[in-house]
C-alpha cells in the first residue's frame, strides 16, 4: 500500500513538475511565434531578449532591491524597445528579401548582443535569490514551486491575451491582416513597416518578462541565449508556426515529456527527447500537432 | 610616429633587456568562463609580483614576464587551435596550462608536440595522466581522489551517514568525481541509493531531484563544476529537499557560488585542495594567509584554490627557469631541460607542496573539504586541518530563519 502511494505521488510530481516546467517553455516562446507568425523570420536572437529581460531584473534587484514581479514592467519595456529599435533599423530592411537574409541577419545580432552583454557584464553566473526564492507549497505529497506556478499563470494570460488582441483588436487585425496578405494590406491602408514594428516590439516584451520571470529560478549569464532560442524553436513547431495557443500547447508538451523521461527514464533522454520530438512533428505534421501552424 | 613605435617595440624603443613571453589559452567565455578568468586572474597576479620585482632574476639580471591570454570559449578544439597558434606563430617561451578537463586534454596534446612543458592549476581528469606524456604536469590532485575529502569526512559526522546518492553532470572531470565519490563510498561502507549522470545541457534539475528526494540520501555527493552547482541548489529548494549533507566536487569555492545564493549556500560542503588557514608558504608569496589577504586587496575577492593551484604551476616553471640559468628566448632545447627540471622538484610553494609523479600528477596533495558557515568557507576536514567543526546534519529548508 505504501509503495503503491510513492508510485502515485512519483506520477503526480512528474506531472506537475513537467506542466510548470512547460509554462516556463510556453512563457518564453509565444513571442517567437507571434514573430515568426506575422514576418516570416526565425529570430536568432529571441534568448538575447529572455537574456535581457533577466538582466534587467537582476539589476534592479541587486541594486535597488525591487521585487522581481515588480520588475517585470522594464524588462517588458527594455526588451520590446530594443526589439522596436532592431526591427524599425535593420529588420525591416531584410523582411522582404529571401529567408537567408534574415537568417543572418538576426544572427548577427545575437552575436552582438551576447557579446556586448559580455563586456558590460563579464561572464558571470547570477541568480536571484529572494527571501522567497525556491518556496513553494505541498499538496499531500506534491510539492509546487511558487515562483514557476507564478510563471505558469502568467504564460496562460499572455497566451490568450494575445490571442484575444489579434483576433478582435484592430491593431491586432491589422497585424493579421498584414501576416495574411501583404499587398491586400497595403491596399487597404495598412502601414506594413509600422505593424511589424509593433509586432516585434510587442513579441520582445513577452519575451523580456519570460526572462525577468525565470530570473529567479534559473541561472543567468550572458551568453544563455542560444539554447533558450533553440528550445523555443522547438516548443513552436512543436504547437505550430505562428500559431500564438500553440506555443502553449506545445511547451506544456513538450514539459510533461521531459519530465517523465526525466523521471521514469533518465535525465540525458529527456534532453535528447526534444529533438526527437522536433524530427517527428517536422515529418509527419509540419503544421504543428494542432494543424494550425504556417508551412512554408 | 615615435609614439606609435614606443608602443609596438617596448623593448627596443626603452633599450630594455628581452622579457619571457608566456602564452595560456583560457576559457574567458561560454560554459567554463567564470572558472576561465578566475585561472586568468592567478596568472596575472603571478606574473604582476614577478614584474614588480623587475621580472625573473637570472644570473643578477631582471627578465620581466609578459602574459599573452586567448579565449578558447570553453570549447576543446579552440583551445587547441590556440595554444597551436602560440607555439607556432606566436613562438612564446612558455605555455600555462587553461581550465577545463576537455580543453587541457586537447591542448596538452599541441604542448607535447611542439615539447611545451605544461603545468596545469585547472584540470584534473585522471585522462589527462594517462596517455604516457612527458611534458604535462598538474598541481592538482587526480579528479577521482580530489573528492576523497567530501566522503571521508562521514566518518567525522554524528549519526554517520548510512546511504548517499550521487549525481554529477556528464562531462569527463565530473564523471571521474562521480566515479571518486562511488569507490570511497565502498571504502567507508556507505549504501549508494541513487546515481545518474545527466548532460550539461539538462534544463530542468527539478524531476531528477525529485528522484534523489524520494530514495531520501543521507549524503547527496554532486559531480559539478560552478553552474551546476547553482542549478543543483536552487532545484534542492525547489523541490523541497535537504538531505543531511550536500557535496559538490568544484563550484562552491568560487565566489559567486555564496554572492549568488546567499544564505541558501549554508551547510554546502566541497572538495578543495588548498586553504588560507593550512600551514604553506614560500619566498615568492609568503604564507598562504598572506597570500588570501594580498589576493583581495588587489581583486576584491579571494582566491578559489584552482586559483592558488595555477599559481602553484606558474611557480614550478619559474623556479626551473632560475635554477637552470636560461635567459629568454627559450629554444626548444631549453624547454626539454625545464621538463626534466620539472620531474626533479620536490618544492613547498604557498599552494602546498608539489612533487610530480612520473605521470605528472602532483603526488602530494591531501585533499581537504570546506563548508558553507555564515557566509565564509571554513576548513572542516582533514581533522587535523579544520578550523571549525562541521556543521551537521543540513537544516531542512523550512526550519531555516530567512
Amino acid at each position: 500500500m505504501e509503495g503503491e502511494k510513492a508510485v502515485v505521488a512519483l506520477l503526480l510530481q512528474a506531472l506537475v513538475t513537467g506542466l510548470l516546467m512547460g509554462g516556463v517553455y510556453a512563457a518564453y516562446s509565444s513571442g517567437f511565434s507571434l514573430i515568426f507568425g506575422v514576418m516570416n523570420i526565425v529570430n536568432i536572437f529571441h534568448g538575447e531578449l529572455i537574456m535581457i529581460g533577466a538582466f534587467t531584473t537582476y539589476w534592479l534587484f541587486t541594486l535597488y532591491h525591487v521585487d522581481p514581479f515588480l520588475t517585470l514592467p522594464v524588462s517588458i519595456l527594455s526588451a520590446s524597445l530594443l526589439g522596436y529599435v532592431i526591427q524599425r533599423f535593420l529588420i525591416n530592411r531584410v523582411v522582404e528579401a529571401p529567408p537567408m537574409m534574415s537568417y543572418l541577419c538576426t544572427f548577427g545580432i545575437h552575436l552582438i548582443l551576447a557579446n556586448l552583454a559580455l563586456l558590460a557584464w563579464s561572464a558571470d553566473f547570477r541568480t536571484v535569490t529572494t527571501s522567497y526564492s525556491g518556496e513553494g507549497f505541498s499538496v499531500g505529497p506534491i510539492t509546487v514551486p511558487l515562483a514557476r506556478l507564478a510563471t505558469f499563470g502568467i504564460a496562460i494570460v499572455t497566451t490568450f491575451a494575445i490571442y484575444w488582441f489579434l483576433e478582435k483588436n484592430r491593431h491586432g487585425k491589422a497585424i493579421r491582416a498584414a501576416s495574411q496578405d501583404k499587398e491586400m494590406a497595403r491596399l487597404v491602408g495598412i502601414d506594413i513597416r509600422k505593424v511589424y514594428a509593433l509586432t516585434f516590439a510587442l513579441g520582445a516584451g513577452i519575451t523580456g518578462m519570460a526572462g525577468g520571470l525565470i530570473s529567479t529560478y534559473f541561472v543567468i549569464y550572458p551568453q544563455m541565449g542560444l539554447p533558450y532560442t533553440i528550445t523555443a524553436f522547438c516548443v513552436v513547431v512543436l504547437g505550430g508556426m505562428g500559431y500564438i495557443p500553440g506555443a502553449l500547447v506545445g511547451g506544456l508538451l513538450l514539459g510533461i515529456i521531459q519530465s517523465l523521461t526525466a523521471t521514469y527514464l533518465t535525465s540525458g533522454l529527456s534532453v535528447a527527447i526534444t529533438f526527437i520530438l522536433l524530427f517527428i512533428i517536422l515529418i509527419l505534421k509540419p503544421q504543428g500537432i494542432m494543424g494550425r501552424g504556417a508551412v512554408e | 610616429m615615435t609614439m606609435i613605435s614606443a608602443l609596438l617595440l617596448p623593448g627596443i624603443a626603452r633599450g630594455q633587456t628581452a622579457k619571457f613571453r608566456i602564452g595560456c589559452a583560457l576559457p574567458l567565455t561560454g560554459v567554463f568562463g567564470r572558472d576561465g578568468n578566475l585561472v586568468k586572474d592567478a596568472y596575472a597576479y603571478w606574473a604582476d609580483t614577478i614584474n614588480a620585482k623587475g621580472g625573473i632574476t637570472i644570473k643578477g639580471k631582471n627578465y620581466p614576464v609578459e602574459l599573452l591570454f586567448f579565449d578558447d570559449k570553453s570549447d576543446q578544439a579552440e583551445s587547441a587551435k590556440l595554444v597551436e597558434r602560440l607555439a607556432t606563430f606566436e613562438k612564446v617561451d612558455l605555455i600555462l596550462g587553461g581550465f577545463g578537463s576537455d580543453s587541457v586534454f586537447a591542448a596538452s596534446a599541441i604542448t607535447e608536440k611542439y615539447k611545451y612543458p605544461m603545468v596545469s592549476g585547472g584540470a584534473s581528469s585522471n585522462k589527462l595522466f594517462e596517455r604516457g606524456f612527458k611534458y604535462y604536469f598538474s598541481t592538482l590532485g587526480k579528479a577521482t581522489e580530489e573528492v576523497r575529502g567530501c566522503v571521508e569526512i562521514a566518518d567525522m559526522l554524528n549519526p554517520r551517514p548510512k546511504t548517499a546518492a550521487i549525481i554529477g553532470s556528464d562531462v569527463l572531470f565530473t564523471s571521474l568525481a562521480a566515479e571518486g565519490y562511488k569507490s570511497y563510498l565502498k571504502k567507508l561502507n556507505i549504501e549508494l541509493v541513487y546515481s545518474e549522470l545527466f548532460p550539461l545541457s539538462l534544463d530542468d534539475y527539478n524531476s531528477l531531484l525529485f528522484k534523489v528526494k524520494q530514495k531520501n540520501p543521507d549524503m547527496l555527493l554532486v559531480g559539478s563544476h560552478l553552474v551546476v552547482a547553482l542549478k543543483v541548489m536552487k532545484a534542492l529548494k525547489e523541490v523541497d529537499f535537504m538531505p543531511k549533507m550536500v557535496a559538490f566536487s568544484y563550484g562552491p569555492t568560487v565566489p559567486d557560488f555564496i554572492k549568488s545564493l546567499g544564505k541558501d549556500a549554508e551547510y554546502v560542503i566541497a572538495a578543495a585542495e588548498w586553504a588560507p588557514n593550512l600551514k604553506y608558504k614560500d619566498a615568492v608569496f609568503g604564507t598562504a594567509r598572506q597570500l588570501n589577504e594580498a589576493y583581495f586587496k588587489k581583486y576584491g575577492r579571494y582566491p578559489d584554490y584552482v586559483e592558488v593551484a595555477s599559481i602553484g604551476g606558474a611557480l614550478t616553471e619559474q623556479w626551473a627557469i632560475e635554477k637552470l640559468g636560461l635567459v629568454p628566448p627559450l629554444k626548444e632545447a631549453d624547454r626539454v631541460r625545464i621538463m626534466e627540471e620539472l620531474y626533479k622538484m620536490d618544492v613547498m610553494t604557498v599552494y602546498g607542496r608539489i612533487k610530480f609523479g612520473p605521470d605528472g600528477a602532483n603526488v602530494e596533495h591531501p585533499p581537504i573539504a570546506v563548508q558553507v558557515q555564515n557566509g565564509k568557507l571554513v576548513t572542516v576536514f582533514p581533522k587535523d586541518a579544520a578550523e571549525k567543526p562541521v556543521w551537521y546534519p543540513a537544516k531542512a529548508w523550512k526550519e531555516r530563519k530567512q
